[in-house]
């Protein structure tokens, strides 16, 4: 026994099925999406090399180019708007003195439930003749806004379900941050006089910025990803102002059946997910230096 | 710490083992399990129980067959009692045999769940299938779908389809899909609120503006619709092109005979674009699904709506729209001023219906024949034009269609025995990236994001290279 785990191909052996799975399910099938997304499959056909075709005419696809132009209002809204009440949001609940456990509670239920249910639940919310908002603005005698089916107002509906849905996951994260920052610090700032607002500004945030900087990376990866609540709540309608890169690729590559194209989509979004992180990286976090309490 | 640790993998060992066991039951046998269970919610529950246990007796090998099929809802519960009842006869007629069935929205069973099948090479072993270059036609030259001509031939039915009927799902002369029946598409509209109003039959083009006007004014849509599927709106454009640009534009457009982008198709599209404007259409209508547009219907919300002559059962007594059965009638699209094609011409589909795996096995096909002996019957295509309002795919006598008694489905006949001739719905026509690039387009054009000639210009495009590719 004892010389067995020396073998060192004696590990190689319990590892080997492992990797075999990760070669079969992860590894085999992006090398031949890569491949798909050099041809014209169609699903049932032959497939013929195309070449760079499929990119070139994803770049020149207008609808494609809104598509890429709704993630970055997403990734904006998320980093600009949602981080900032995150944090905001995760400092008030730090300092609340009783039932804290409730809003922690309270603000991660959302993240717990499916997307799906999620959508349906924001569907009838934004639904015209029947929904919560419709009948307050009517109650005022406002006219109803039709929040999915109108070009102005529904990404932004999709925005606010979408915050709903994911901040309260972000808040425990920043809260349990919060939360780690040793108290004598801040008691000592209350004693040389510092007021809350100054307290929470000039101690706590930079305090937590390395998971900030988690939050806003986990953001940006998400924006560029969320297609689910985009297809249960409006399939990116109406006339594509919600479709999002990965909606207008599913669309694509399941409704029109044309897998190469599809996969090529796949691939720049893969590409412009990795580009951005990898720029947040370089550019912002590296340049930061680790908090020490 | 540990009893924890040691409950919780008890537990996960137990779940696996009995998502195991259930795992097997269905993939093996019938007839272990709880065989009527665990399909169809909507479906009667004598359905498929005491059939399948009386067609179990001794050392028969018991196997099942999957069927899709798009017949859910309240809306479609007629035409699911006759698919009962067909299931029921076949799982008698075939011992062993259970069919399993396997309900799904028409349009993610046309869009996406079958095309994803087809392409994985598993599709149901019987499905609910359209005919056209987009759906059958491609499926059958890929070799996934059964080729029925000598079962057509063996039961003696090639002749008993209306003429026609069965070319959608044919490639070189052989048979691919069954189409069970036809519709036409054309107004809907409440006779109450009509004269209420007092407002003459939609059945002149200036009756038909100055109702759609007078019920503007009203505080009442003119014509329901629910464009989020812009399948819906696209049957007027469909309807619209037929009669403007004459009715063999539509068939035209994959030989490159007719053009999307032809002063006459987009004329159609501005006619459409006009009405838009001019508030006919529900407010909101992107935003609303086919069913809202039966409910806003039904609820007097709205005067007419254009929709298929299949909508007809909604209106029954004991069906979802019974708060205005007998306050309905159905008139086609009357004849629009300048419009090139005959005016009288009205969209006829025979495009929907059955198609089955190309893979089976002995006893599987022994199943499918008996499926088509037992749904494409007289028995059945009657049933299915009193009971439902479908127009029957197959000849029936003349005594037999006589016993129509419901008066929207008769008036439904009228408006096709008046036709001068008939076009079709061009989604059953053209190549399914052509009929994808209409939905998107239409959809721009409800929006206001594009103009008709740019409408026309984009399906061209798409109409252009789907014809080049398939030239090849």
């Amino acid at each position: 026994m004892k010389t067995t785990l020396r073998n060192p191909y004696v590990y190689l052996l319990f590892v080997l099925p492992t990797i075999a799975l990760y070669f079969l399910f992860f590894i085999y099938p992006m090398l031949t999406s890569v491949y798909y997304g050099f041809t014209n499959w169609n699903g049932l056909d032959t497939k013929d090399f195309v070449g760079f075709d499929n990119f070139v005419n994803a770049f020149k696809d207008a609808d494609f180019r809104n598509s890429i132009v709704n993630n970055l209002y997403i990734l904006l809204f998320s980093c600009c708007v949602q981080v900032p009440l995150i944090v905001v949001f995760s400092l008030l609940i730090s300092s609340v003195k009783r039932f804290q456990g409730f809003y922690k509670t309270t603000v991660f239920m959302p993240s717990i439930l499916s997307t799906s249910v999620i959508g349906i639940l924001w569907g009838y919310i934004y639904d015209p003749d029947v929904g919560l908002i419709n009948s307050i603005l009517q109650a005022f005698g406002l006219e109803p806004i039709y929040f999915l089916a109108d070009m102005k107002w529904a990404l932004v509906s999709i925005l606010i379900t979408n915050a709903w849905q994911w901040m309260g996951f972000y808040i425990v994260l920043i809260l349990a941050a919060i939360l780690a920052i040793p108290k004598d610090i801040d008691e000592a700032a209350m004693i040389d006089g510092a007021t809350g607002v100054q307290r929470a500004w000039y101690l706590t945030v930079p305090l937590i910025k390395p998971i900030i900087n988690v939050v806003i990376m986990l953001s940006i990866a998400g924006a560029l990803r969320v297609v689910d609540i985009v297809l249960v709540m409006t399939g990116g309608g109406p006339a594509g102002a919600t479709d999002v890169m990965a909606s207008y690729m599913v669309n694509k590559a399941i409704k029109y059946g044309d897998y190469g194209y599809g996969t090529a989509l796949s691939i720049i979004i893969f590409a412009f997910a990795l580009v951005l992180t990898a720029l947040y990286q370089i550019l912002i976090v590296r340049r930061q230096e680790k908090v020490e309490y | 710490m540990e009893k924890k640790l040691v409950s919780v993998l008890a537990v996960s060992v137990a779940m696996t083992a009995f998502l195991a066991a259930c795992g097997n039951g269905n993939d093996n046998e019938g007839s272990s399990a709880s065989p009527s269970a665990s399909e169809s919610p909507s479906a009667s529950p004598s359905a498929s129980a005491p059939a399948s246990e009386s067609a179990s007796p001794e050392k028969v090998e018991n196997f099942t067959v999957s069927l899709r099929h798009i017949q859910i809802g309240d809306a479609q519960k007629f035409r699911k009692a006759i698919l009962d009842d067909v299931v029921k006869q076949t799982e008698a007629d075939v011992p062993g045999l259970k069919i399993e069935l396997d309900g799904i929205e028409d349009n993610v069973n046309r869009f996406t769940k079958l095309p994803a099948e087809m392409a994985a090479g598993n599709p149901p072993k019987i499905f609910d299938v359209f005919g056209g270059a987009g759906d059958t036609q491609k499926y059958a030259k890929a070799g996934r779908m059964l080729d029925l001509t000598p079962i057509l031939d063996e039961l003696g039915l090639k002749d008993k389809f209306l003429n026609g009927v069965l070319d959608p799902f044919s490639v070189d002369g052989k048979v691919y899909g069954l189409p069970i029946g036809g519709n036409t598409e054309g107004i809907f509209y409440n006779t109450d609120l009509f004269a209420k109003y007092n407002l003459n039959p939609p059945t002149t083009w200036d009756d038909l503006i100055k109702a759609a006007d007078t019920l503007k004014q009203k505080g009442v849509t003119p014509f329901a619709v629910g464009s989020k599927g812009a399948w819906v709106p696209n049957m007027l454009v469909n309807t619209f092109i037929g009669r403007i640009a004459g009715e063999n534009t539509n068939a035209g457009f994959i030989t490159g005979a007719s053009k999307w982008n032809s002063p006459d198709v987009v004329a159609a599209y501005q006619l459409f674009a006009d009405w838009e404007k001019k508030g006919y259409f529900t407010k909101g209508e992107l935003g609303k699904e086919y069913g809202d547009m039966l409910n806003d219907f039904v609820a007097g919300k709205a005067g007419m709506m254009f929709d298929g002559s299949w909508r007809s059962s909604a209106f029954k007594n004991d069906a979802v729209g019974a708060a205005i059965a007998g306050k309905v009638a159905f008139v086609s699209l009357p004849a629009i001023p300048n419009g090139k094609g005959d005016q009288t011409s009205v969209n006829a589909n025979y495009g929907e219906g059955y198609g089955f795996s190309a893979d089976l096995n002995d006893n599987e096909l022994k199943a499918v024949k008996a499926f088509i002996k037992n749904m494409y019957s007289d028995e059945m295509q009657l049933r299915g034009l009193l009971e439902d309002g479908v127009l029957p795919s197959m000849q029936l006598s003349d005594e037999s269609i006589a016993k129509v008694t419901d008066p929207i489905v008769k008036q439904v006949l009228d408006v096709l025995k008046n036709a001068g001739t008939t076009f079709p719905h061009f989604d059953s026509v053209v190549q399914s990236k052509v009929y994808t690039e209409t939905e998107t387009q239409l959809q721009k054009l409800i929006a206001n994001k594009a103009t008709p000639q740019q409408v026309g210009d984009a399906i061209q495009k798409v109409q252009d290279a789907e014809n080049a590719a398939a030239a090849k």
